[in-house]
């Protein structure tokens, strides 16, 4: 070999033709290291040893139920409802004798009115309807709510207690 | 090992429920936690949601009709226990699902439950790039080694999509970890 004649100015790295079998074989094995395997979480010592004790006294624990206060917006949708039974409470009765009375209008198919054909009232031109005075909160919600509901509702559901302070200037 | 159907039984039978769900704890905690732990990130999650997932597993085992196994059941429980925790977060800090996934990939260097080296956090970023559904698959196959139809049934999605959306992750992840290694 006359290689120093013929000086070869490529180099490769290190290690190359030794690891070349083995790299070339997790290939053909579709062995792709690219990834790693293990993920770096740890749990802390003797957590699963204990796992069963820690659940143990919270299973006959009846949780309360937090059913979520609807959206703002449901109330809006609600009111309009409302508005709408009314309303037709009046052209019904006076236009018609049938028997067709408002339980047979479904409130989701009321409400899907509004939602799509008069979202244009503004809540101003809907209190002008709605008995707001007369109204109570629950008249306006499928379930009714007591204090305990309303508090877990809260202590989850608020950071700051500026959300509290709802506007009505919509 | 015991059997899923004898289990089942002695679960829902009440002079048995307590100790097969002793049981039943011990037997699927580990592969539970850690599919939970990966949605979720750092251990106090994790913790919560898996108790809450075998809380909820005792409570409606009387409901369980067995269409499905007992263990994909409990995974589908977990699974969406994981995403409504996530969801709940993201609500409460008033931010989308990206931002909080920003958020809890950057938690991750300060979590002493976390040993990662940096690959391995660059991983878990890669993975919290990807959309819900590839993120809970290459998880899934990759870590927990689940089959494809193991994950069919948890996930009730077709065995040909879960394959399609793995090999995409995997692309995917590999791009990232070359991007940015």
């Amino acid at each position: 070999m006359k290689q120093d004649h013929k000086h070869n100015p490529f180099k490769i790295p290190e290690d190359y033709f030794e690891a070349f079998s083995g790299n070339l074989m997790k290939r053909v094995e579709g062995k792709d290291d690219a990834i790693p395997k293990k993920d770096g979480f740890v749990v802390p010592d003797g957590y699963f040893d204990n796992l069963h004790d820690t659940i143990k006294p919270k299973l006959n624990v009846s949780r309360v139920k937090v059913i979520p206060l609807h959206r703002y917006r449901k109330y809006y949708f609600a009111a309009a409802s409302i508005a709408a039974i009314v309303a037709l409470v009046f052209t019904l009765n006076r236009g018609t004798a049938d028997d067709i009375t408002f339980e047979d209008i479904a409130s989701s198919d009321i409400e899907n009115y509004f939602e799509n054909y008069a979202s244009d009232f503004s809540s101003y031109e809907i209190a002008e309807v709605v008995p707001v005075d007369e109204l109570e909160i629950t008249d306006l919600m499928a379930n009714s709510l007591n204090n305990e509901i309303i508090l877990n509702y809260l202590d989850n559901n608020t950071d700051e207690f500026e959300e509290l302070n709802l506007e009505y200037d919509e | 090992m015991i059997a899923e159907e004898t289990l089942v039984k002695d679960l829902q039978h009440p002079e048995s429920r307590s100790k097969a769900f002793e049981v039943l704890v011990d037997l699927y905690k580990q592969r539970l936690y850690w599919h939970i732990r990966r949605i979720v990130l750092n251990h106090e999650d994790a913790d919560d949601v898996l108790q809450n997932t075998f809380i909820k597993v005792y409570k409606n085992i009387e409901g369980f009709k067995g269409e499905s196994k007992l263990f994909s059941w409990m995974y589908r429980i977990a699974t969406n226990e994981s995403l409504t925790l996530l969801k709940t977060k993201a609500r409460k800090l008033d931010i989308g699902n990206g931002e909080l996934q920003d958020k809890m990939i950057g938690n991750l260097t300060a979590d002493v439950y976390f040993e990662g080296d940096a690959i391995q956090l660059k991983l878990q970023k890669a993975i919290s790039s990807l959309p819900e559904k590839q993120k809970l698959v290459f998880n899934m196959k990759y870590f927990d080694e689940l089959k494809y139809t193991e994950i069919s049934e948890i996930l009730d999605k077709s065995v040909g999509g879960l394959k399609a959306s793995y090999h995409l992750a995997v692309k995917k992840i590999e791009a990232y970890l070359k991007e940015n290694g």
